[in-house]
């Protein structure tokens, strides 16, 4: 255990230290260069604004967040049940999957300014558009997750008479867990994208709104704490669902620090 | 096609089993293709109540496919396969399976893995509990209930799978080339498991192999299938005393038998 504790600390012992020199370099080179803080401000000027602008901060904080993970769990509960009936439906399987595939090549932030026309500017557009990028990966590995059961598995089941329905319980959903983790991960990442570029194209709050607003006061620190703010969130939600996952994937042994410090 | 096939009267193949009355499962004029590949042809034994029973032969012989079969996995292309009487149409409660592979679920402990049939089956679980906890010690892996398979070694994992088999207590235990993925030494030690396992609850047992020597240490009777399409070869009874231990397989008696089984397999493969 504590051998454990040991190599946890030395995996994240080598980022932290890069992280603070990078930031130690960025620090000594705007002061003694002179930047000006409209072009870059320095890592402290940006703490120092967060500190004093937290309401401001936190009032288009706490929208995005809460759009953010509504869409993500929508996307959570609608990617599953599309990955059920593609598991079980040869007709969804074979003729709504390939389309749900190929449709991925349309970059889905591009249809950003067609939701404002269709739904307003506000939260349904940027809830609607956090769903639309967050599903796709969640539905395609749910889907890996049902099927890629071993074939020994499901005929040692079928032996001891297992229904279908117990199969999917007992079988299929443990060994999906995994694969839905991983899609978790990537959906939260990209339900925050989706949430933040509806929010500049057009909506009145959001952190989102906040940094365009402050790019357009050329409020460069503003801007950067906004910035700040919203990449400690994201990663605070990636941990979340590290945690879960670590806890309801509790028979694989912990995954190499690798992924990790991707959030 | 396929009835008027299974009614005709079963073909008496070479290397028939001797009727004595008292089979549990009755195998006749089985037939089995894929597509254009015959598996099996017109296979007939019978499998006595409590016997051990080996079915040697080479590997892809069709072996693995006739115990799925009998599992009622599989249907034959012609032929039946009657247990107690009745006909196998699909997978039955009398039947344990051990697979090649332990097949555990990576997310159960050991003993939420032996008991993993009575969920499936429906059967009380706190009954149950106690079997699967006697099982686990008869196979001498009680102190490991609560852990998970990735704990255990290759063999500890196919005795939790030979547990599972025998959980809900069926008459008949079918064994595919369970200890081929296992060293030689734990394959020793898992055979003569096996026959104290055996010997404690008298099941039926069918046991699919091709080690010529497992097949001798184990059986009560060996059925030798050659090149495919599988049909009987031969058959051998083998008469040495129970319990047997490893040291039986240094005897000449012993040797004598593996020889005959050799000498039958080799046969085939000259054909």
């Amino acid at each position: 255990m504590r051998n454990n504790v040991g190599k946890y600390a030395a995996t994240i012992a080598w980022p932290v230290l890069v992280t603070t020199l990078i930031l130690l370099a960025w620090e000594i080179s705007v002061r003694a260069l002179g930047v000006r803080s409209i072009i870059l401000p320095s890592p402290s000027a940006v703490i120092e604004t967060m500190a004093e602008r937290r309401d401001l901060l936190l009032t288009h904080l706490w929208p995005s967040l809460y759009l953010t993970v509504l869409g993500f769990l929508l996307s959570v509960v609608g990617g599953i049940v599309v990955a059920v009936l593609i598991t079980y439906s040869a007709i969804v399987r074979k003729g709504f999957y390939p389309v749900i595939v190929v449709s991925q090549v349309i970059p889905k932030i591009s249809i950003a300014p067609l939701f404002i026309v269709w739904f307003g500017t506000g939260t349904v557009s940027s809830l609607l558009l956090a769903f639309l990028v967050a599903f796709f990966p969640m539905t395609i590995n749910a889907a890996m997750g049902f099927e890629s059961i071993d074939e020994d598995i499901h005929r040692m089941a079928r032996t001891f008479m297992g229904s279908r329905w117990q199969i999917f319980w007992k079988i299929r959903m443990p060994n999906a867990l995994p694969y839905i983790f991983g899609g978790m991960k990537i959906s939260i990442t990209l339900a925050i994208i989706g949430v933040i570029v509806s929010e500049f194209v057009a909506s009145q709050e959001g952190i989102g709104y906040l940094i365009k607003l402050a790019g357009s006061l050329l409020d460069t620190p503003l801007m950067l704490a906004a910035i700040v703010a919203l990449s400690i969130s994201g990663l605070a939600l990636y941990g979340i669902i590290a945690a879960a996952e670590s806890w309801a994937v509790y028979w694989q042994p912990p995954p190499e620090a690798v992924g990790v410090g991707g959030g | 096609m396929r009835s008027a096939v299974a009614s005709s009267a079963p073909a008496r193949a070479p290397g028939r089993a001797r009727d004595d009355g008292a089979a549990i499962v009755r195998i006749a004029a089985l037939k089995k293709t894929f597509g254009d590949l015959e598996a099996i042809r017109q296979l007939s034994f019978d499998v006595g109540d409590g016997e051990f029973l080996s079915v040697l032969g080479p590997s892809g012989c069709g072996k693995s496919t006739l115990l799925m079969m009998v599992a009622g996995l599989i249907d034959p292309t012609a032929g039946e396969i009657r247990i107690q009487g009745a006909k196998v149409a699909g997978p039955r409660r009398e039947i344990g399976v051990v697979f090649q592979s332990p097949v555990l679920l990576p997310w159960r402990t050991v003993l939420q893995n032996v008991l993993f049939p009575i969920e499936l089956l429906k059967l009380p679980r706190a009954h149950y509990q106690q079997r699967a906890m006697e099982l686990l010690r008869m196979a001498k892996i009680d102190e490991f209930a609560g852990l998970l398979p990735r704990q255990l070694s290759g063999g500890m994992r196919q005795r939790v799978a030979i547990c599972r088999a025998l959980v809900h207590d069926p008459n008949i235990l079918l064994m595919d080339e369970p200890f081929s993925a296992l060293d030689a030494i734990t394959r020793d030690e898992m055979a003569v498991e096996l026959q104290r396992i055996w010997q404690a609850h008298r099941k039926t047992v069918i046991f699919v192999t091709h080690s010529i020597r497992e097949a001798a240490f184990l059986s009560d009777r060996v059925l030798v299938m050659g090149r495919r399409p599988a049909t009987i070869i031969d058959e051998l009874t083998i008469e040495l005393p129970r319990p047997r231990s490893i040291a039986v397989t240094e005897d000449e008696t012993f040797n004598r038998l593996v020889r005959h089984l050799r000498k039958a397999i080799e046969a085939s493969h000259a054909e």
